[in-house]
């Protein structure tokens, strides 16, 4: 690939960067215990970006004969000049080669269909022990990368990405959730996840709660989601850069508690590691909130050079040239604390809310990290330290970064959590947190049950 | 708008057109496939973003691939390739065959019937937008963003363009041979004020990238962005210092935008029929519709109609044929309030005893199978007049536009927005400026208090590029029809209430 890449930077015989990736995927997706959906994705794509006098050109095909190679970097040298003509660009240079990381993992074997299916009759026949049926998602992916670019960079790298999830349903409706992510399929226990979603569908008919705030115990699975979106609206360079971040003006000053450390940390252990961003930058792990003190804003180049001040890019570029949008951190690592487990969290509590995820979350406020959303598949009532009754689904309006100032404890043992979301390209991230107990979370609503 | 006429000669293959290949593909298939479809995508986007007076980004993506759908017993499988070569395409449908081979086995009805597809459909567009120069875009775009910057408290000004063409050639084992052409072209401006009050965001003449169509250059030059640039940026600045929009209970009433958006989220997907049927439960969710309320339940007040139309003119959900060859049609969705059909496609339809497909089935791009979708989810004009006779026969109350903020439970039925912009409504005129509106309500009751909607030339079709579903994820491109309306006792100002 890496040499695909080199002969289609001769090719633009310009100054620039081609990448070059190769996506082998396969998802089966169940509901009511049977299969429904299964897809096989087997796809090349090469990107060509070009850049003439500060302006560049991305231009991206699937055709890798040897004329749409030749179209494509026509097309990139064309739009990057036709950017040029009024004047120069702000875009500072492509960055210069980094010495090499550590050997790349191989990517793994095409996914083949009797791994899905096993997957699938497991989770199938736990749900059927408990007289309950099994919806979800089984996927497993291999996605190559290799960059060139005249600056002298030449990369190559290989994510493997394994992702399940299962939802139980009892014909009355009550759900519970579970899953799991790993680099590779055979790590994923697709009984074993069927089994902790089972555990959370309880007999017992929903209470609905009272909108107002409460002490709240989240499963990982809910830390993440509001992680993700710190992530986009708090550490992004670009729109720190334009006073837009939920960081502007507080780098340096506490904004979490004592026992938030967050960092990006991208050869974590268990989490989706990756060699280099979409610049071909090498990522390194980088100290996002330390103790309770944001640190720093995560940079591609063209957003390290809107900061100016001697920012650089710190690995984060989205899209080769840096995305539009900006850069963020996409190896999210929240460290763990004392408690052993989210019961441990729960046993100070003495009414609270007990939340295993998120759903449909979306920004209010973007400065505040203002976020709404619903709680979903497994939301309890915790009574005098215990875990009780289930509640009806949940809206909640509350702000991530004033979640973290609340924390008053967290789990001892950060898991991987992965959406397993992909859309366009397959681009495996994940979240790398424990649970955690806040107070005060706002709870604005409460789902009807029709 | 809908013609058949010969394939388009552009965008081939070198060794022939998309629809020779899914012919001989569907063909070559073996005797233990009791269906076969195959499309071929070919697609082209381009996006040209400016902000701040200078390019952000010129990219230009141009994919093609097929993608192959086989049934093999009750199995399903599906193989996308990229690789165009007799040999890919052959090994695409191998896989796929050996995909739903390993199945585990289920029974399942046959596909809900439909006539086969044959003949060529390509939608409306009067100037081609990739004719048009990349230098001719940024002189439009750069002028448009020059005129949103002036005030230091816009710390980001936007504007940005797309041109998006897609052709498609379909063939079926049931005889199926059609080939289609899509042209969606558009754009809008963004300015984002920031003081220490927090960050404002105004957009025109829609959020989230503007006003797409299926419509040709000229829909973007239609819109008129620098003149609006100066008011969108005036506005982002005012907002700063508007008071919050308080929390109360009151009448809203809503642009014709953010209805767009609100029947997307509380009427479009709710009735989509794979979430009524479980089938999305693992991930885009259920519905608190049943299939057993088709028919009988009352959805809103007897001022609410909805349709669901894939032959409205100038609209992203519009087509010949949906991605399993089922001819383009409208669907009364809401008749006077009262539920009387679903979304469907040809699978969800024969869960249903005697029911046909809706022509619902469509995918992105080659690498994504088909799956129940919106096409054009409308709700229909009224005889409230304009906007400004809404508001002046309502006495008090609050109207915002411009969406900013959308969330919804996975049953769809609990919902919380915010918007741009909000006005205060008093002795039916429009008063002071509210930043941060926002309201909340459960999908029955909201639609129930429903009680007027502005007359059919108010009634506009917004653009959405970015409904996702399914997995792999797929976005899809859709409109919507809606003109502004008004609905009583609605909690605002939600999202700030302490």
């Amino acid at each position: 690939m890496l040499a695909v890449a080199e002969r289609m930077l001769a090719e633009l015989g310009a100054e620039g960067q081609v990448t070059v990736s190769r996506e082998r995927s396969l998802t089966s997706r169940f509901a009511r215990s049977r299969p429904t959906q299964a897809t096989e994705i087997d796809q090349r794509v090469v990107e060509v970006l070009a850049l003439v006098d500060g302006h560049t050109g991305l231009v991206t095909g699937t055709d890798l004969g040897g004329a749409g190679l030749g179209e494509l970097a026509r097309r990139a040298r064309a739009i990057a000049a036709a950017g040029a003509a009024r004047g120069p660009g702000a875009f500072p240079g492509l960055p210069t080669p980094s010495p090499p990381t550590e050997e790349r993992a191989a990517p793994t074997a095409a996914p083949g269909p009797a791994g899905a299916a096993s997957a699938l009759a497991e989770a199938f026949a736990v749900a059927a022990q408990r007289g309950l049926e099994a919806f979800g998602t089984w996927t497993a992916g291999s996605v190559q990368t290799a960059i060139a670019s005249s600056a002298g960079v030449r990369a190559y790298d290989v994510v493997n990405d394994a992702f399940m999830k299962v939802i139980c349903r009892h014909r009355g409706g009550r759900t519970g959730f579970a899953s799991g992510a790993a680099p590779s399929a055979t790590e994923l226990d697709p009984g074993g996840l069927c089994a902790q979603a089972a555990a959370k569908v309880k007999p017992e008919p929903p209470t609905q709660l009272e909108a107002g705030t409460y002490p709240v115990v989240m499963e990982p699975y809910a830390v993440a989601s509001l992680l993700e979106f710190l992530g986009a609206l708090a550490f992004n360079g670009l729109a720190h850069a334009e006073g837009r971040g939920a960081l502007a003006g507080r780098l340096g000053s506490r904004v979490a508690a004592a026992a938030i450390n967050l960092a990006d940390s991208p050869r974590y252990p268990g989490t989706l590691a990756r060699a280099f961003d979409a610049e071909g930058v090498p990522k390194a792990p980088l100290p996002l909130i330390q103790d309770g003190i944001a640190q720093r804003v995560v940079h591609d180049t063209r957003s390290a050079a809107r900061a100016g001040t001697g920012a650089a890019t710190t690995g984060h570029a989205l899209a080769p040239g840096g995305h539009a949008d900006g850069p963020i951190p996409t190896n999210l690592v929240l460290h763990g604390g004392g408690a052993s487990d989210e019961r441990e969290l729960a046993a100070d509590v003495r009414r609270g809310i007990y939340v295993t995820r998120l759903w449909y979350l979306n920004a209010v406020d973007e400065r505040e990290v203002l976020l709404t959303g619903t709680s979903r598949d497994g939301t309890f009532l915790i009574e005098d330290g215990e875990v009780t009754r289930p509640l009806r689904d949940v809206r909640f309006t509350d702000s991530a970064l004033r979640l973290l100032g609340a924390t008053q404890a967290l789990t001892a043992q950060p898991r991987l959590v992965c959406e397993g979301e992909f859309y366009g390209r397959r681009f495996a991230t994940g979240v790398v947190c424990p649970g955690l107990r806040a107070e005060g979370f706002r709870v604005t609503g409460s789902t009807p049950a029709r | 708008m809908s013609v058949v006429t010969p394939p388009p000669a552009g965008r081939q293959r070198p060794d022939g057109d998309g629809l020779e290949l899914v012919v001989e593909l569907v063909g070559a298939a073996p005797a233990s496939c009791s269906y076969v479809e195959a499309r071929w995508v070919g697609r082209r986007a381009q996006r040209v973003l400016v902000a701040g007076g200078s390019v952000q980004e010129l990219s230009d993506a141009e994919t093609a691939g097929v993608g192959v759908r086989v049934r093999v017993g009750d199995g399903w499988g599906f193989s996308a390739t990229a690789d165009l070569s007799p040999a890919g395409a052959r090994g695409a449908l191998e896989r796929a065959i050996a995909l739903a081979g390993a199945q585990p086995a289920r029974p399942e009805p046959a596909l809900a019937p439909v006539a086969p597809a044959r003949g060529h459909w390509a939608g409306p567009c009067q100037r081609d937008p990739f004719a048009v120069s990349v230098e001719d875009k940024l002189a439009l775009l750069l002028l448009a963003e020059e005129a949103l910057r002036g005030d230091a408290r816009v710390m980001r000004s936007e504007a940005e363009c797309r041109a998006i063409t897609t052709d498609k050639a379909f063939a079926s084992s049931e005889g199926a041979a059609c080939t289609q052409r899509l042209t969606e072209c558009g754009g809008g401006i963004r300015a984002f004020a920031v003081n220490e009050h927090g960050l404002q965001v105004r957009s025109y003449p829609s959020a989230h990238g503007g006003s797409v169509a299926a419509a040709g250059f000229e829909h973007l030059l239609g819109l008129d962005l620098p003149a609006a640039a100066p008011r969108v940026a005036d506005e982002a600045v005012a907002l700063l210092g508007a008071p919050p929009c308080p929390a109360m209970t009151t009448t809203l009433v809503l642009g014709d935008e953010q209805l767009a958006l609100q029947v997307h989220e509380s009427i479009g997907h709710a009735l989509e029929l794979d979430r009524m049927l479980l089938d999305e439960a693992a991930y885009a969710g259920t519905s608190w519709v049943a299939p057993a309320d088709l028919g009988r339940l009352r959805y809103g007040s007897e001022t609410l109609e909805v349709t669901a139309d894939a032959t409205l003119p100038g609209a992203l959900g519009t087509f010949g044929w949906d991605d399993e060859g089922v001819a383009a049609r409208r669907l009364r969705l809401i008749e006077r309030g009262r539920l009387v059909a679903a979304l469907s496609d040809r699978r969800s339809a024969a869960e249903l005893e005697g029911q046909e497909s809706g022509g619902c089935a469509r995918a992105e791009g080659f690498a994504r199978q088909p799956i129940v979708r919106m096409t054009n989810v409308s709700i229909e004009p009224g005889e409230a007049g304009s906007l400004e006779d809404l508001i002046a026969a309502t006495d008090h109350g609050v109207y915002m536009e411009t969406n900013r903020s959308w969330s919804i439970d996975d049953r769809r039925l609990h919902f919380q927005f915010a918007t741009e912009v909000g006005r205060e409504i008093r002795g039916g005129r429009l008063g002071r400026l509210y930043r941060n509106p926002s309201y909340a309500g459960v999908t029955p009751a909201f639609w129930g208090s429903l009680d007027a909607i502005c007359s059919r030339p108010a009634w506009r079709v917004w653009g959405l590029l970015n409904c996702g579903k399914g997995e792999p994820g797929q976005e899809m491109h859709v409109s919507h029809g809606a003109a502004p309306a008004r609905f009583r006792d609605v909690q605002v100002g939600v999202a700030r209430a302490a």
